[in-house]
């Protein structure tokens, strides 16, 4: 016999009993018991107010959970932060836990790069489906499966400065109040203090998107999108008469009425910043505000709805927590995930003011709807879901929403008329809806 | 010991280069494998008619800007090129904004042109003329981007400045003695002399200008207002890193760098015709 | 005849200055506005007038961006780069340019047009696939990312600028030193190296700016927060407070004043009177 079998025979024995001496212990494991433990890492976008909630929320959870810490990545703003999904998504090593808007996850779904979570709902312990508003629900659900659970279902209501109301000796807005309410205030507190021939103070203040022009259009019965037989989205329906009055009525703001700020005075300070130093009276936004206005100091103000037509309706902002399918350890990113969208998870961020849970029984709890909390009038967000509707998802739409809105932007400062930013929003979006079927 | 250099440049430069050519024939978003579509990504862009935007105005920016930073470099090198009292903290003022960080210029000149509180419009309100929009407006919004520029000379005038050097004195005397008078010198002495580093600054000059706008695009407009100051590299820059198409971003890189070298070559054959490769 | 020409003499003086001094004023304009806007107090209403001195003046626009974002955080990142980048900068590009030196025609002139060739390549068609190989190499949200140019000299910019200062040292300074037996490592060291002081200090300075002021690098490449350097962090800050003119110019005050202030104790060397270029 060779060296080498001499050596081999005992070597290959010794191998064999050390794997077998191994598995012995292995079978007698079950492996489901062992807890989830390990470093995930968590991506969030928001102000620095908010930031502070998801801190929080990250505490608490790893009070309950010490074998598994979370990293928290913030990125300020919204652009950047879906540059930064997109890019790590790419480069393979996104985070494990993203926040993502309903609006911008059809994308990575359609791609495949998500890891379904409906199955893990359903053999969750903490939370399960029922708990949760359907409405927030359904824009995750991708070709049947539950993608992501959302943590939010904010609308958009009307933010206003109650000092500015008082000193125009204004009544505060109502719940029910009209377009034509609406756009009669907005001009009585449209002023020039100085005299000086140039607006100091602005009635409203809103961006100039498509997002934002939504519900206009649904209240005045028109719809976004025109759908073909199986029901699936094949055009911007825009040029439709219903939607078409709907935009010009938002375009008049500007354009005729002044009661936004022009391009001009837009880019000297933006309207979020003038309603926040009280050169403003109302703001458009979600919920997403809150947080950070609760910090300025001497500031009064609280939401109203949005104003209503011939038609009720209202906007889903939505963002869930989803997990990439290149997640490594699963299971612990599914423990924060589970624990941040069940009750004691979903009070901590709603405390912060940031969002309107998505989990029923939060969203009516003080949690949301602390009475010493501005805005005093939280209660709206609620009672506006019933009308509540959300806009087409389509691994498209992000490219949609940014052409339409920069033809929308357009005729907003007076650079083109209602009819050609239309045409040029149909036109030029039309390659990036699917074939319908 | 070139090693470094070549292998670095090999792996930084020559290897993306190619990559970026080979791409320009796929379609590619990074999440699944490239796939090959031949010459679609071009077709594409030719029917796209942000791809004419962005092409018309990197020309615009180009053709106004490259001739007035040559000729302001010509003019502060000839004004401060002799050895006066002081012009060593004029030299040194007029180079400082070059030094300046690309954010951080950019944010300034975003202030400085603000159509209601920047300097710019403050002092012409002061002066009771109309105060443009600048970057709120797409017919001004380009100008700022031009203006900005000018400020950054200070290469253009150091190298100017070594060109000045090399002429000898004694040539201006000789001319002097000749009864020649300043114009004249500056005509038959000075500019042929310096017309070397003056192609040599323009060219460069040219392949800069049509890189320079890209952090103030991204800073201060984003390509607002409706496309007005959308350049070529931003534009590559969004296909590629916003919408992730970057089969296309490639296909636009490598047009823009084809042209470019197209340029090279024409200027390179000027240079060789001259006979100023020797110089170098 | 000579006293004859002195009035025009003193007269073009005067107007030289005066010229001078308006031109450097210009240029330096700017710069003056924006430290005043940047010491105006925070939270008040935008300035109607061009204010040349706040009334009051403030700091607390500085202290604001410290508090809004970790700006010691950026600030660090930055300078861990520069402190790395520029010393291998130095190296890796002077080597190259002595090599280039040392060469006979035409490979020297071959690797000069390749070097010059490679200025002409715009940065835009390298980002996207440079990405890539980052990623496939794993530098992706490493601050080695930023620094790889570095082991290249950065820029072939550097590259030409040490071969025109070896070039113009006589080759009998190299030949004396070959002759006593000194590889060529040994030559670009202590004979090289030594005679190029003003190269090796444009180098330095030109380097630090590239790498301070680096800004598509690092948007790129750095995933986490913690990995900014100084060009994000102020663009974040952007992100966060759109028209407060105020912060954001005391945010480029402070990423700009570095190589404001390395740029004016250097620059005595070169652009003074009597000096290098004179």
């Amino acid at each position: 016999m060779s060296t080498a079998s001499r050596l081999g025979a005992p070597l290959v024995a010794a191998l064999v009993a050390a794997g077998s001496v191994g598995a012995l212990p292995a079978a007698a494991q079950d492996p489901s018991v062992v807890a989830p433990a390990g470093d995930v890492s968590f991506m969030v976008f928001g102000d620095p107010a908010e930031l502070v909630a998801y801190q929080e929320l990250v505490t608490s959870f790893e009070a309950a959970q010490p074998d598994i810490d979370v990293e928290l990545i913030h990125i300020p703003d919204q652009a950047d932060y879906r540059q930064r999904l997109g890019l790590d998504f790419s480069a393979g090593t996104p985070a494990d836990i993203v926040l993502i808007n309903y609006r911008r996850y059809a994308q990575f779904a359609a791609r495949g790069v998500l890891e379904p979570l409906g199955p893990y709902l359903d053999q969750s312990e903490l939370v399960g489906e029922a708990e949760f508003y359907p409405e927030a629900l359904e824009p995750f659900r991708w070709m049947g499966e539950l993608m992501c659970i959302p943590q939010n279902l904010s609308s958009l209501v009307v933010y206003y400065d109650k000092a500015l109301f008082d000193a125009a000796e204004l009544p505060y807005p109502t719940d029910h109040w009209t377009w034509e309410e609406f756009l009669a205030t907005a001009k009585a507190l449209t002023l020039d203090t100085d005299a000086d021939g140039r607006t100091d103070q602005f009635g409203l203040g809103t961006e100039a998107s498509i997002f934002r022009v939504a519900p206009f259009i649904w209240q005045n019965g028109g719809e976004l999108v025109t759908l073909s037989d199986r029901g699936l989205p094949i055009r911007l329906a825009f040029d439709t008469p219903a939607a078409r009055e709907a935009i010009q009525w938002f375009v008049d703001l500007q354009v005729v009425h002044h009661v936004v700020p022009s391009a001009v005075e837009e880019a000297a300070e933006d309207s979020e910043s003038r309603f926040q130093n009280g050169r403003t009276a109302m703001f458009l936004n979600s919920r997403r505000g809150v947080p950070t206005y609760r910090q300025i100091t001497g500031f009064d103000w609280d939401v109203a709805a949005l104003p209503q037509h011939t038609e009720q309706a209202g906007i889903l902002h939505s963002d869930a927590y989803c997990m990439p399918a290149s997640a490594a350890s699963k299971d612990a990113a599914w423990k924060f995930i589970e624990y941040a969208n069940s009750a004691p998870g979903q009070s901590v961020i709603a405390r912060s003011g940031r969002t309107v849970p998505s989990l029923v029984e939060v969203s009516q709890s003080d949690a949301f709807l602390d009475p010493a909390a501005k805005p005093a009038n939280s209660q709206v967000f609620l009672s506006s879901l019933p009308t509540i509707r959300a806009v087409p998802v389509l691994p498209g739409w992000v490219d949609i929403e940014e052409l339409a809105g920069e033809e929308l932007e357009r005729a907003f400062y007076g650079n083109a008329s209602v009819d050609e930013a239309i045409a040029e929003a149909i036109a030029r979006t039309q390659v990036f809806f699917g074939p319908g079927e | 010991m070139l090693l470094p250099f070549l292998v670095g440049t090999l792996l930084l430069v020559g290897l993306p280069a190619v990559m970026s050519a080979g791409l320009a024939f796929t379609s590619y978003d990074a999440l699944s494998p490239p796939v090959y579509v031949g010459f679609a990504n071009f077709r594409t862009l030719a029917a796209d008619p942000l791809t004419g935007i962005a092409l018309g105005n990197t020309l615009f920016f180009v053709l106004l800007a490259v001739p007035l930073r040559v000729l302001g470099a010509l003019a502060l090198a000839l004004l401060l090129s002799q050895r006066r009292r002081g012009v060593g903290a004029y030299r040194a003022a007029v180079y400082l904004p070059t030094v300046i960080p690309d954010v951080a210029f950019a944010l300034i000149w975003l202030w400085v042109f603000n159509p209601l509180y920047g300097p710019v419009n403050l002092v012409l309100q002061g002066l009771g003329l109309p105060m443009p929009g600048w970057l709120a407006d797409a017919e001004t919004a380009k100008y700022p981007f031009v203006v900005m520029s000018l400020f950054q000379i200070g290469e253009g005038f150091l190298v100017l400045l070594v060109g000045l050097r090399g002429i000898p004195h004694q040539t201006y005397e000789a001319a002097t003695v000749d009864g020649g008078s300043r114009i004249q010198q500056f005509r038959w002495i000075t500019l042929p002399l310096l017309a070397p580093w003056l192609l040599l600054l323009t060219f460069r000059d040219v392949v800069v200008a049509v890189q320079y706008t890209f952090t103030p695009s991204v800073l201060m407009t984003g390509g607002d207002p409706y496309y007005s100051t959308l350049f070529l590299p931003l534009l590559i820059f969004e296909e590629a890193f916003d919408r992730f198409r970057f089969g296309l971003g490639s296909a636009l890189m490598l047009s823009l760098f084809l042209l470019t070298a197209v340029a090279f070559v024409v200027v390179y054959s000027v240079f060789r015709w001259r006979g100023y490769a020797d110089d170098i | 005849m000579t006293s004859d020409r002195r009035p025009g003499l003193a007269l073009g003086a005067v107007l030289h200055h005066l010229v001078s001094v308006a031109v450097a004023a210009t240029f330096l304009l700017p710069l003056v506005w924006v430290v005043a806007a940047s010491l105006r107090q925070p939270g008040l209403p935008p300035a109607r007038t061009i204010e040349w001195i706040p009334d009051p003046v403030s700091i607390g626009n500085y202290a604001e961006m410290f508090r809004l974002l970790p700006f010691e955080r950026y600030l660090l990142n930055s300078l861990i780069v520069v402190a790395i980048a520029v010393p291998l900068t130095l190296v890796t590009a002077s080597m190259a340019g002595f090599a280039i030196a040392q060469l006979e025609a035409p490979l020297r002139r071959r690797l000069l047009v390749f070097a010059v060739a490679l200025l002409m390549v715009p940065i835009s068609a390298l980002w996207l696939t440079r990405y890539l190989l980052f990623r496939q190499v794993g530098l992706v949200d490493d601050l080695g990312a930023l620094i790889a140019p570095a082991l290249m000299g950065s820029s072939p910019l550097f590259v030409l600028l040490f071969y025109w200062a070896f070039r113009r040292v006589p080759v009998e300074v190299y030949e004396t030193a070959r002759i006593e037996g000194a590889g060529a490592l040994t030559v670009w060291q202590r004979v090289a190296m030594p005679l190029a002081i003003p190269t090796i200090v444009a180098v330095s300075i030109l380097a630090f700016l590239l790498y301070w002021s680096d800004f598509i690098s690092p948007t790129l490449y750095l995933k986490s927060p913690e990995s900014y350097t100084l060009p994000v962090g102020v663009r974040q800050l952007q992100q966060l407070d759109r028209t407060n003119w105020p912060l954001l110019m005391a945010a480029s005050v402070l990423l700009a004043a570095p190589t404001v202030l390395v740029f004016a104790v250097i620059q005595r060397q070169f652009l003074r009177r009597d000096g290098v270029l004179d």
